[in-house]
């Protein structure tokens, strides 16, 4: 993992020195709500519905046992004893006070971590394979690049005042678990025929009013001019973007209107002439490289007994195993899937508690690596097959172990009406109405994988776009109502999703997406999806089946 | 005549503005003058052929490149904030410098907060019009908070990356 | 009937209008007719208190069960907390709570569900 250097300390205690000032000054009446407003948010200082809330940054969702006690720590001190985990792999604590926040951060900055440019109209923070160092899938080690890029955008004098906010994602296997497709720009590490490294670039995906999937402007970029060519982007997207209509402001707009040539042969001419000042040199990469070499692994045989045993012993470790654990690229390893998706709880919520628990199990048995993905769960990526049994045992003695990851009640919800001072409805009582139906885990095995993603409102915070099974709250008349869409995905087979029909109120979600889940269980062909049996079959049946049924 | 605030070899003045602005509508008063980029076009030659400074103010929406041309012969770009939020002219700044070799002055005008100090020093900006009521000291505090940076930029910084190096 | 609320600034509890004040409960709220300008020299007062509050505005209450209650749910859940858990305003408990809590939608409707009929 990468550890901060004496410049990037210097770096936070300058920047929290900074935002303390911004606070008193708003605090005496020096500085107006709407110049403070722009300040605080790239602190990641909201005003929501009950109280402010601060969205720290864990960047490229990779946290380490004493960042997360602290986490769990600031949750007990200053909020209610939890955090909510988003679909950027931040925390966000809801009940903070305006006159804590620069403790807080202060305390942040302690464990080497920070709440920059979490919000605003900047760059955010970076998304990475939650499964990077661990699985055998990967071309290079996404994290390198991704750490590259949050020095890089940190307080870029030149992108902090964007038209609108800006996301970059790196992946670097084949199966994408970065939605990478759904970002501003995202990267996808490849091999050229020579055995170079480089990146495809994927420019202008995003969701909110208008979803579009992301497209490549270049199939094969140098790694080493990396920053050079992000540069380039970010300085037509600065001059370019549109500044008149904030609906219209992001980058997907403008490689809309342009098209996607024109946009690239744009970025090309900028890249050329500015030449490669942003560029790093090769030990500053190396440098970073090392932080992320591999943990030393044991020589282990692939089979574990004391795991093979546990399975045939414990039916419900066995479920477990099935669906939470995944290859790792060493044998005797596993990465281990940790479901923030309780039947009944809230989606991405982890009490300070669990958050103790799950630091506990990364430096006993998890080599003191930590991630969190973008579905809002968390993984501990390298455990030994002979330890996953009593990782099992403690993460459900926690309420950690719902063996549930990619089934239908794995479900990405924003914190919606019941936080969000943007939100139109409520997101999080209608995930916990939708995990009750399919509580059945043997039902839920059947159905298999099937992503639901529920926004409370048009910025798709919960990726309605691109779920399986999309819901959206809208507000009629002050009152909730949810546009379903069937067939997005978040994936490298990126799409967005069609709608189903009319809004449905509130209580008729839940029954709506059980008609969807049956329809499919009548429609499928055998190893087909949810998504794969939409995509053959089209809404007609789905849509039929909810608008004539639903009573 | 008005103050603005300067910064010369890193170091940040209060100094008298020998400069006019002059609206598109005004005419066109003796000394040196900052006009808009349609006048300059217009008039700049003539106003030039005079003896005097002539400096341009570029709205955001206006190109830098509509200027290069002229650039050896500006004494001053001023670069317009309609909104503080509005960061189109920090990336002009940095092409003015680093792309067009600009040595003259460089000035924020518009609504121009001490928050943004840092970010246009690190982008070749040279001359600041505070619409806030910072004072020099406010203007230098807010512009050298960060010991560090981790870009390159126009100005003469290291970044950390050369830091680390040394 | 109307309200008048923000959000305080230093800690960004809900808050609302009572004779000049601000209260914490919305059972506690002035309310103010319609058509009683009383409503707009309230929400005017609050805008010139920008270190106090942030956002003042006026929201629209409905009867129900006799008493009032804010029209969406936005407000309520505002006067209330979360519904997921129970934190905020609502672990007060009371009657106005207990009355927001019941209280029914505005639109009134079932939702467009069954427009597809079968033969």
């Amino acid at each position: 993992m990468y550890r901060y250097d004496s410049i990037d300390k210097d770096f936070l205690a300058d920047r929290t020195a900074e935002f303390r000032e911004q606070v008193a000054r708003r605090l005496a009446g020096e500085l107006s709500e709407d110049q403070f407003k722009p300040l605080r948010l790239r602190n990641g200082l909201y005003l929501q519905l009950h109280a402010y809330m601060l969205r720290i940054a864990v960047p490229y969702g990779s946290l380490n046992p004493t960042q997360l006690r602290k986490l769990a720590w600031i949750g007990r001190t200053y909020d209610k004893g939890y955090g909510h985990f988003t679909t950027r792999t931040n925390l966000q604590f809801h009940w903070i006070k305006l006159s804590d926040a620069p403790d807080i951060v202060d305390h942040l900055a302690s464990v080497d971590m920070h709440a920059i440019q979490t919000s605003g109209n900047c760059i955010r923070n970076v998304t990475a394979d939650p499964y990077a160092g661990a699985t055998s899938e990967e071309i290079d080690d996404p994290r390198v690049w991704a750490e590259a890029i949050r020095q890089w955008s940190t307080v870029h004098p030149e992108f902090n005042w964007l038209p609108r906010k800006f996301k970059i994602a790196v992946t670097a296997a084949a199966k994408d678990r970065t939605a990478a497709k759904t970002h501003d720009i995202g990267l996808n590490l490849k091999r050229s025929r020579d055995g170079a490294l480089g990146f495809e670039v994927m420019v202008g995906g995003g969701l909110g009013r208008m979803p579009y999937i992301g497209q490549t402007i270049r199939q094969f970029l140098p790694a080493t001019r990396l920053l050079s060519y992000l540069e380039a982007i970010l300085r037509v997207y600065n001059r370019h973007g549109r500044r008149d209509n904030i609906h219209k402001a992001r980058i997907k707009v403008l490689v809309a209107a342009l098209g996607r040539e024109e946009f690239a042969a744009q970025v090309e001419a900028e890249w050329e002439k500015n030449g490669a000042g942003a560029d790093l040199p090769d030990t500053e990469l190396a440098r970073i490289r090392g932080a992320f070499v591999p943990k030393s692994f044991e020589t282990l045989p692939s089979v574990s007994e004391t795991f093979e045993a546990a399975r045939l012993r414990t039916p419900a470790f066995a479920r477990f195993a099935r669906n939470n654990l995944k290859p790792h690229k060493v044998a005797g390893y596993a990465i281990v899937e940790i479901s923030l998706k309780a039947i009944g709880a809230t989606p991405g919520d982890a009490t300070s508690e669990q958050m103790e628990v799950v630091a506990d199990l990364a430096e006993r048995f998890g080599q003191n690596d930590i991630r969190v993905t973008h579905e809002q769960n968390l993984v501990l990526p390298h455990v030994r097959l002979d330890d996953v049994p009593a990782v099992w045992a403690a993460l459900a003695e926690a309420g950690l172990a719902t063996p549930n990851m990619n089934l239908v009640s794995d479900i990405i919800a924003c914190p919606g009406l019941d936080y969000c001072a943007l939100a139109n409805a409520r997101a999080i009582s209608v995930a916990q109405h939708i995990a009750e139906r399919f509580a059945d885990p043997d039902r839920a095995e059947l159905v298999g994988e099937l992503k639901v993603k529920i926004s409370g409102c048009i910025n798709a915070c919960g990726h309605h776009h691109v779920g399986h099974i999309g819901i959206l709250g809208v507000d009629k008349k002050g009152e909730e109502f949810y546009q379903l869409t069937l067939g997005g995905s978040a994936a490298e087979d990126a799409a967005v999703g069609q709608a189903l029909g009319p809004a449905l109120p509130y209580d008729k979600v839940a029954e709506a997406v059980d008609t969807l889940v049956e329809t499919y269980l009548r429609e499928r062909q055998s190893g087909e999806r949810f998504l794969d049996t939409f995509r053959r079959t089209g809404v007609a049946p789905f849509k039929e089946a909810v608008y004539a049924d639903v009573h | 005549m008005p103050m603005f605030i300067r910064l010369e070899a890193g170091v940040f003045s209060l100094a008298e503005d020998p400069f006019t602005a002059v609206g598109d509508e005004q005419s066109v008063p003796p000394g040196d003058v900052i006009i808009s980029l349609t006048r300059f076009q217009a008039e700049g030659e003539a106003l030039m052929g005079e003896g005097r400074a002539v400096g341009v103010r570029l709205e955001s929406h206006e190109e830098v490149e509509a200027l290069a041309y002229d650039l050896p012969q500006l004494a001053v770009v001023a670069l317009a904030f309609p909104k503080f939020g509005d960061g189109r002219a920090y990336s002009y700044a940095r092409l003015l410098r680093e792309r067009f070799g600009f040595r003259g002055e460089v000035r924020a005008v518009g609504d121009v907060l001490r928050e943004q100090a840092g970010y246009m020093a690190r982008c070749g900006f040279t001359a600041f019009e505070p619409a806030d009521g910072s004072t020099l000291e406010d203007w230098r505090r807010a512009s050298q908070r960060f010991r560090h940076a981790y870009q390159r930029s126009s100005d003469a910084r290291s970044p950390a990356f050369v830091e680390r190096g040394e | 009937m109307r309200a008048l609320t923000a959000n305080r600034l230093t800690d960004g509890e809900v808050v609302f209008w009572r004779k000049g004040q601000w209260v914490e409960q919305f059972g506690d709220a002035d309310l103010f007719a319609p058509d009683d300008p009383a409503g707009e020299a309230a929400e005017g007062h609050a805008k010139n208190q920008p270190t106090v509050v942030v956002e003042p505005y006026l929201i629209d209450l409905m009867e129900s069960a006799g008493l009032w209650a804010p029209q969406s749910y936005r407000e309520r859940i505002r006067a209330l907390g979360p519904s997921n858990l129970p934190h905020g305003k609502q672990t007060e408990g009371g009657a106005t709570i207990d009355a927001l809590l019941h209280a029914h939608g505005a639109a009134r409707s079932t939702g467009r569900v069954d427009l597809i009929k079968r033969k």
